[in-house]
């Protein structure tokens, strides 16, 4: 297989984007990706899109052609891709895996999602469908509901961690404060949190991520045809792993840990011939604060039972050993479902280019992206090397 | 199927979806019956409840195929 790296990346501001259409999130993120890869259309040979529920929330289907159109794209293969919340890595990985195979030379990457224009129980709906809808949402388990119960059951399993649960949304606000993509650029403290509304106990609706109107592109080439054109802030993509578990909470083996991220890991970590203290930084899905302490622990950042512990002292912040989330997360930055893989990789590259400003950290040369489906039925993550 | 089971864990619904909207708070929780884990709701939650890991539950007979369970 062929090394391939990321050459262009964009991403439109995060938010209630009241007056973009679709089409207008899919112009600008991608006309600035392939802006900032300084290539021509031309030498785009497929475009893959994620999106989660665009023919739900906005009666649209059929994205690829929608967005090759919107960017003028011609007669290029394109394809949708939909796994939840993992939408936009599916995707990226899809795409990395035709262009590693030889099958292309230069693909567009997108994905967008628009959500804020409808009333939260249609956004409920529409997120519950991303669970098992006969045994779960049919049942009234809403989405928050499932991450609450996991919460719960680590509670039992490990201690009650609902304070550092807190300081995760704190701390993703803060890393929000410097990030100008970021929907939320507010500062809140833990009892902020405490006293948000109750959503699915234990989470208030300060642990959960937001409804986000967004879009984010990244054009990836083969490292070789990268390097003939001279395209020297290529950053390469060193491993990768896709890997699933049971759609159904209560079908799992376990869920304090999920399954699909420890697979998923083993096989990017194997591929990049690293493990988890090689890693300068990650993006990892924060869907929920509860969320983002396990994957630190899945991830093996942390050992089990240890991420809460890790985060209270300081360890992920941006001048922590393993910042996490320094893009603010889906907590704070926002997550427009089908982009928010593609934009946990935004943060990632420009970190790794160095160009992420009052953000940057000191050491960014390796850098990993985690993004769950479902309650982390389907995961995919991705190492990147900036050396 | 066992009709008694525990409480492997929960949550209290404050924010349903449009189907369940007029039924908040409602208790989801995964019940453990010795022959496997499902998804139901607890029936009848008052706020002065103290639900718990590891609290008994029972199968209420309904005429559904939705699993409900109370308290026992």
């Amino acid at each position: 297989m062929r090394s391939v790296s990321v050459i262009g990346i964009g991403e439109t501001k995060m938010g209630r984007l009241k007056t973009q259409t679709l089409k207008d999130l899919i112009k600008e993120a991608g006309n600035k990706a392939i802006k900032d890869a300084n290539i021509e259309k031309e030498m785009i040979q497929a475009l893959y899109m994620g999106n989660f529920n665009g023919a739900y929330w906005s009666t649209q289907s059929h994205m690829g052609p929608l967005a090759s159109e919107t960017l003028g794209l011609g007669t290029i293969p394109t394809i949708r891709t939909e796994g939840a919340c993992a939408s936009g890595s599916l995707a990226f990985r899809e795409a990395l895996i035709a262009v590693a195979a030889g099958v292309y030379d230069v693909v567009l990457v997108g994905g967008v999602e628009k959500m804020t224009h409808q009333a939260t129980e249609k956004i409920t709906t529409g997120l519950a469908s991303a669970s098992d809808c006969l045994c779960e949402a049919d049942m009234g388990a809403t989405f928050p509901s499932l991450f609450a119960m996991i919460a719960n059951r680590y509670f039992h399993e490990y201690g009650n961690i609902r304070k550092e649960m807190a300081m995760a949304a704190v701390q993703n606000h803060e890393n929000a404060m410097l990030n100008p993509n970021a929907q939320m650029q507010k500062l809140i403290t833990i009892d902020d949190v405490y006293n948000g509304f109750p959503v699915a106990s234990p989470l208030t609706v300060f642990d959960c991520s937001l409804i986000t109107d967004g879009a984010a592109f990244i054009v990836i080439a083969a490292t070789d045809v990268a390097k003939d054109r001279g395209l020297n802030r290529a950053i390469k993509v060193i491993g990768s792993g896709h890997a699933g578990s049971a759609l159904t909470l209560a079908g799992k083996k376990t869920i304090t840990t999920f399954e699909s991220t420890l697979k998923a890991a083993e096989i990017a970590y194997k591929e990049a011939g690293l493990t988890a203290k090689d890693i300068d930084l990650a993006e990892v899905h924060d869907c929920f604060t509860i969320t983002q302490i396990i994957n630190t622990e899945d991830l093996g950042f942390f050992t089990k039972g240890q991420g809460a512990k890790g985060l209270a002292e300081g360890k992920t912040a941006r001048d922590g050993i393993i910042p996490i989330n320094t893009s603010g997360g889906l907590k704070a930055k926002g997550h427009p479902i089908g982009a928010t893989g593609l934009s946990q990789i935004y943060e990632i590259v420009t970190q790794l280019r160095g160009e992420a400003g009052e953000r940057q950290i000191k050491k960014a040369d390796i850098g990993l992206s985690h993004n769950l489906g479902g309650t982390a039925a389907t995961c995919v993550i991705n190492i990147f090397s900036g050396r | 199927m066992n009709k008694k089971g525990t409480i492997f864990t929960y949550s209290i619904v404050y924010s349903a979806s449009e189907a369940f909207s007029d039924k908040t708070p409602y208790v989801v929780a995964i019940i453990e019956n010795g022959e496997g884990k499902f998804l139901s709701r607890i029936d009848d939650y008052k706020e002065e409840m103290n639900i718990v890991v590891g609290m008994d539950v029972e199968l209420i007979d309904t005429d559904t195929d939705i699993p409900l369970c109370k308290i026992v």
